[in-house]
């Protein structure tokens, strides 16, 4: 909105000139004219014109389809009736280069398309009045004909680009107050909620109940507080290290590297699925709540994803025993999900050793 | 209580601890555990300055540090105190978990660090670690230091000859910390000593600590800081 504005104000500096200009022009061919009454009354229609569509253009509101359809019907008119102030044998119009302050208006409301149209109607009346089109007639003609479509053109652009500016102003203030909110959350809110779990647990019976609850709490607050504050990304890539982050609580510790870990958005997704996967089986094999790891290594061509329990592990056999019963389970699911993206599964376990997955997701 | 007391000792001396953090409650509670368990709380501080002013005086063997307090920040607090006195100790005790401040502080001289959730036993039992000069790895520590070891081996610069590198054991090892295992468990999978694991994590800190010093000083001879 503010690019028009800008360029409706200059617009208005444009229109004093070429009033002025006319007005001139007019004064110096006076003799020009078979009907001088009727010309200078037009003169004095147009200039007036001029005063009101300075005002009215420079409230937004006001800039309706009948202001600016006026402003072409004056500029017509005044080319129109320049046939009957000066005679057929005319050569320039009453109006003049006035004509271009109603094209303009037309091709920063509606662009290219504006400029063209509001330029054929000039050009249309111009040529209407003439029983004989000059080579210089031509010129202004051709030159109305480019510049209103080019000024449109130009228009748009601009206000495009300051539609995407502001965005991207509006995107950073949000991260800024997403930065600062995670300030305070920090110091206040992580730090009550660590404390009361400490304290709590310490003193048992119910208050342990409660301190655990603030501990659930502030799990869940760090790992949200993290992802806020990293950088927007893209809708093609994601970062898997804040993805995964995302899966910590009180018995899942989740260890990624410092820098983001980037993969296809669509590979992040079902990633966090297949760790989600074995979780799940932890909670069901192990224990509801049964302590949990989550380490992401980027190796450059691949990003591993460790999943570690702290169970007894799975005895030798059992799972091909389950295989060949048709029970294919967990394993064959997380498998196939990860081979689906190009990558592979591999499990280790022994009695005593916990179980290990070592998720492996090539990159592309 | 005197099992503890017994071994909350450097020396002969009571260890000396500085607890460093702008929360009152919890600067106060972390002093009070310390306290009532045999060490010797000998300065708090709530900020930055605070910190660095009392610690020549209080002469502290272990600085309990939280990671966000008001300017100078926790990083820069570390590479100071460490710079002043190269025997202190540094733990950080982070509420947040800020993945590069934990990172920073680390390759600042810190020698430990956990996050504020830890419960007191796992306090206590970190302090007394860090000063006998142990480091002080969790999981998420782990593996911090593993991505950036392998962002340096990545960086252009990595044909450098002092660019940083992990021995296929350092690195066995650390992946195994950052697996939630104990040193261990660790030492009994790889079939090593506790004393041995416990040397592998502290040489993957060291080499960290050196590489950042290094650069310190490259930085300073670049920019003609040593010529004053």
């Amino acid at each position: 909105m503010s690019v028009e504005n800008t360029l409706y104000r200059a617009l208005a500096v444009l229109r004093f000139v070429i009033t002025v200009n006319m007005v001139a022009v007019n004064l110096w061919r006076r003799d020009n004219m078979d009907h001088p009454w009727v010309g200078w009354l037009a003169v004095a229609a147009m200039a007036g014109w001029t005063v009101i569509a300075v005002w009215a253009y420079n409230a937004p509101e006001r800039r309706r389809p009948l202001l600016l359809g006026a402003d072409l019907a004056v500029a017509v008119a005044g080319v129109l009736l320049t046939l009957y102030v000066k005679g057929p044998d005319l050569q320039a119009t009453l109006p003049g280069f006035w004509v271009m302050g109603a094209v303009l208006a037309w091709s920063v409301h509606w662009h290219w398309v504006g400029g063209l149209a509001a330029a054929t109607v000039v050009s249309a009346a111009d040529v209407s009045i003439r029983s004989d089109l000059t080579q210089v007639n031509y010129g202004n003609l051709f030159l109305l004909m480019i510049g209103g479509p080019v000024v449109g053109y130009t228009t748009g652009l601009l206000k495009e680009m300051a539609t995407a500016r502001d965005r991207a102003e509006r995107a950073a203030a949000a991260a800024a107050e997403r930065a600062r909110l995670a300030r305070v959350v920090h110091d206040g809110v992580l730090q009550v909620l660590s404390l009361v779990q400490r304290r709590g647990l310490e003193l048992g019976g119910e208050a342990a109940a409660l301190g655990r609850l603030a501990g659930e709490q502030e799990v869940a607050l760090r790992s949200f507080v993290q992802q806020g504050t990293a950088a927007p990304q893209s809708s093609t890539s994601g970062d898997l290290a804040r993805a995964l982050t995302m899966l910590a609580s009180p018995s899942v510790t989740v260890s990624v590297p410092g820098s983001p870990v980037l993969l296809p958005a669509r590979s992040v997704d079902e990633a966090v699925a297949v760790v989600r996967a074995c979780l799940d089986n932890v909670d069901v094999h192990v224990g509801q709540g049964a302590a949990a790891w989550v380490l992401l290594e980027d190796l450059g061509s691949s990003a591993v994803v460790t999943v570690r329990d702290s169970g007894p592990g799975i005895p030798d056999g059992r799972l091909e025993a389950a295989a060949a019963e048709g029970r294919l389970g967990v394993r064959e699911s997380i498998r196939g999900r990860v081979a689906d993206l190009g990558g592979t599964a591999t499990l280790v376990t022994a009695p005593g050793q916990g179980t290990e997955w070592e998720l492996r997701f090539p990159r592309d | 209580m005197a099992e503890v007391a017994e071994v909350a000792e450097v020396a002969g001396d009571r260890i000396r601890v500085m607890v460093v953090d702008d929360h009152p409650m919890w600067r106060d509670g972390v002093a009070r555990d310390l306290t009532e368990s045999g060490l010797d709380v000998v300065a708090t501080a709530a900020n930055g300055t605070e910190a660095l002013n009392r610690a020549p005086a209080a002469r502290p063997d272990v600085v309990v540090l939280d990671l966000q307090i008001p300017a100078p920040n926790g990083v820069e607090v570390t590479s100071a105190l460490v710079q002043a006195d190269p025997a202190v100790r540094v733990l950080i005790l982070s509420a947040s978990g800020e993945q590069n401040d934990v990172l920073d502080a680390v390759k600042a001289g810190a020698t430990g660090y956990l996050v504020k959730s830890a419960s007191r036993s796992d306090l206590l039992d970190a302090v007394l670690r860090v000063a006998e000069g142990d480091t002080v790895f969790t999981p998420g520590l782990a593996g911090l230091v593993l991505g950036e070891y392998r962002r340096l081996s990545d960086a252009p610069a990595a044909r450098d000859a002092d660019t940083p590198r992990l021995t296929d054991r350092e690195t066995e090892v650390l992946r195994l910390v950052a697996k939630g295992l104990s040193y261990k468990q660790i030492a009994e999978r790889l079939y090593l000593s506790h004393r041995t694991v416990q040397n592998h994590v502290q040489n993957t800190l060291r080499k960290l600590q050196l590489h950042n010093r290094v650069q310190l000083v490259r930085y300073a001879i670049e920019q003609g800081l040593d010529e004053e």
